[in-house]
């Protein structure tokens, strides 16, 4: 709720390029979600989520590169490696629906397959986070190889391109992004909010902490994992969309290992296993990272792996998890400010006795009915 | 009639190491089925040849008349088989009331996305809370739950399942006296419209259970019959040294 109350006042408030920033920073919380889901309740620590990151921005930057043409010209990089035809599977994304849908459809379908290979085979902890890790290394490479189709190394620029007949660098449009980027992400959030609270949350939790009950107990994990991974998927590809459009550019760094690492450590320093913490995470490390990048540049990889050192060691639920266990008070407390108590909180909260004091109550004549 | 479980002749060996040694046995439906045997004489392994964790090397398992080798856990457990562990096996993340409710759901993801838990369902869950005695903690994480209640809530969560077959593996480890009574008055008035088989090393317990007892040895059955003439084979009293029921019952 407080995002979105600031996102309606920050585009007034702030400079284009901080608003920028925001959008950015905000559009990564999506990816942080996906993170969230299959880390923080499933238990998969995934550190190839890069790929369907990028994949998410390949699927806008081929549109965008193809949008602002004349008909019958090539993007200009072509023309550098001599490709005088576009590749075939450039072509369905000359349609701004395909794209629309591809964005995300292709992360989900690449997710899907990766996991279902992967968990109907039973890879799980260690080995599952050193595959995901191979297979984002694998696409990596491939992506910056292949000059002659994707540009290789270079990547797409998009903010030259041209949307609804405007500049997507422009500060209209980025305006414009902004908003979208908001809305994506309260839709994200409600998204992975309906998934986590019910009983399919349960179950998600349940293989987390105990797989193997789970079998016994008639559930296939294979199946809850490979669609809770899909979705992962899919997430990822629209924040890499949206992640893409608000930078200008989509290039293989997006597949870089640091970065599908760092993804894991906002989820880990906001609060895994609460979906606000995963946006709250992306949102302030990357703000952190470019207000301290922009004071003293060299200092910020120390500044994270400091941070993740903290979370690791003293916050284990991160720091919305360290809200909710009342941890302003015991810092207060620890300060000499010791919280008030009218009874034993202890005996007063317990189930059993409160239990006892309702029926004792009913029992009585004119307690309560 | 036709035995509702039957091994024939199972053997697992993990690297040459026999766990289970030709293994023969067979349940009728309904049977109360008490087994022992001193420790590393296979009888987990005879469980987990059952639910299907471990595959057998030679041999078949067959339930209901079909053969459960080579399929997986999940799907020997829609057909009726469900086990409790050792050491009580409950996800300690979630509410009594939701451990519960997992356990009573259909089983795809779909149906717990877009499905509700029906009526006759939550009543279900209402009425096992009430039975092993949770009621009040429904709501609390069964993390935070003693030794005994999560034993209870694994036990609960087992009936929840309805399977026609439970597997109990040491029910009783770290009850108190009152709470191995009342465990054990659940078991026999569960046994004929279920199948048991009770895992315990509390001899007391299985004496009280007054049931048929199947003695493992490495991995081979030793004996059956009541607990009396069990305890009497000369055989039992030479893997059991001290056969003596002080010294055989942990507390």
């Amino acid at each position: 709720m407080l995002i979105v109350a600031a996102s309606l006042i920050l585009p007034a408030v702030l400079p284009p390029f901080r608003l920028n920033l925001l959008g950015r920073f905000l559009s990564l919380g999506i990816v942080a979600l996906g993170v969230d889901l299959i880390w923080g309740y499933t238990g998969l620590l995934s550190l190839g989520q890069g790929i369907f990151f990028a994949l998410g921005g390949y699927a806008i930057g081929m549109h965008l590169s193809l949008n602002s043409l004349e008909p019958g010209q090539l993007p200009e990089f072509f023309g550098l490696y001599g490709v005088k035809e576009l590749p075939a599977f450039w072509q369905p994304f000359a349609s701004p629906v395909f794209t629309l849908i591809a964005l995300w459809t292709i992360p989900a379908l690449v997710a899907g397959l990766l996991g279902y290979l992967v968990f109907r085979n039973r890879i799980k902890g260690v080995y599952f986070s050193i595959l995901t890790q191979a297979a984002l290394l694998v696409f990596f490479n491939f992506f910056n190889g292949q000059q002659r189709l994707i540009n290789g190394t270079n990547g797409l620029k998009t903010d030259t391109a041209r949307l609804f007949g405007e500049l997507v660098g422009s500060d209209a449009m980025q305006r414009n992004l902004f908003w979208l980027t908001v809305l994506l992400v309260v839709a994200a959030w409600l998204l992975c909010r309906w998934l986590t609270r019910g009983r399919f949350g349960d179950a998600l939790v349940a293989i987390r902490d105990d797989e193997p009950r789970m079998r016994f107990t008639g559930y296939n994990p294979t199946a809850y994992k490979t669609l809770v991974f899909t979705v992962a998927g899919a997430l990822a590809g629209i924040s890499g969309a949206l992640y893409t459009v608000q930078s200008g550019i989509v290039s293989p760094q997006y597949m870089a290992v640091p970065f599908s690492i760092e993804m894991v450590i906002w989820v880990a320093v906001g609060g895994r296993g609460t979906l606000i913490g995963a946006v709250l995470g992306a949102v302030l490390i990357n703000y952190a990272k470019s207000l301290i990048s922009e004071q003293l540049p060299e200092t910020w990889l120390f500044v994270q792996g400091a941070l993740f050192l903290l979370v690791v060691t003293g916050l284990p639920d991160g720091l919305v998890g360290w809200w909710r266990q009342g941890g302003l008070q015991q810092l207060l407390a620890m300060l000499g400010r010791a919280p008030r108590a009218s009874t034993y909180p202890g005996l007063d909260l317990d189930p059993a006795v409160q239990a006892e004091k309702s029926s004792f109550l009913s029992q009585r004549p004119g307690g309560e009915p | 009639m036709t035995a509702l479980l039957e091994l024939r002749g199972v053997t697992v060996s993990f690297d040459g190491f026999r766990a289970l040694n030709d293994l023969n046995l067979s349940l009728q439906p309904g049977e109360l089925r008490a087994v022992i045997g001193p420790n590393g004489a296979g009888k987990t392994t005879f469980l987990d040849v059952i639910t299907g964790k471990v595959r057998p090397t030679a041999g078949e398992v067959i339930f209901r008349g079909r053969s459960l080798v080579g399929i997986s856990e999940h799907r020997i457990a829609r057909l009726g088989i469900g086990r409790k562990f050792q050491t009580p096996r409950v996800y300690e993340n979630l509410s009594v009331r939701r451990n519960l409710e997992l356990a009573v759901s259909r089983r795809s993801p779909f149906a717990l996305l877009f499905g509700r838990l029906d009526g006759s369902a939550q009543d279900r869950v209402q009425h096992l809370l009430r039975v092993v005695g949770l009621d009040p903690q429904a709501q609390q994480l069964a993390g935070g739950l003693a030794h005994g209640q999560k034993q209870w809530l694994e036990i609960a969560m087992l009936l929840a399942q309805d399977p026609d077959l439970l597997l109990v593996d040491e029910p009783v480890a770290g009850l108190s006296d009152e709470e191995t009574d009342r465990t054990g008055q659940l078991l026999r008035s569960l046994a004929g419209d279920h199948t048991v088989i009770v895992i315990e090393h509390d001899m007391d317990f299985i004496r009280n259970l007054d049931s048929p007892v199947t003695v493992l040895h490495e991995g081979h059955v030793l004996c059956e019959g009541s607990m009396d003439s069990v305890q009497k084979d000369p055989r039992v009293i030479e893997v059991y040294l001290g056969v003596d029921d002080d010294h055989q019952s942990q507390p």
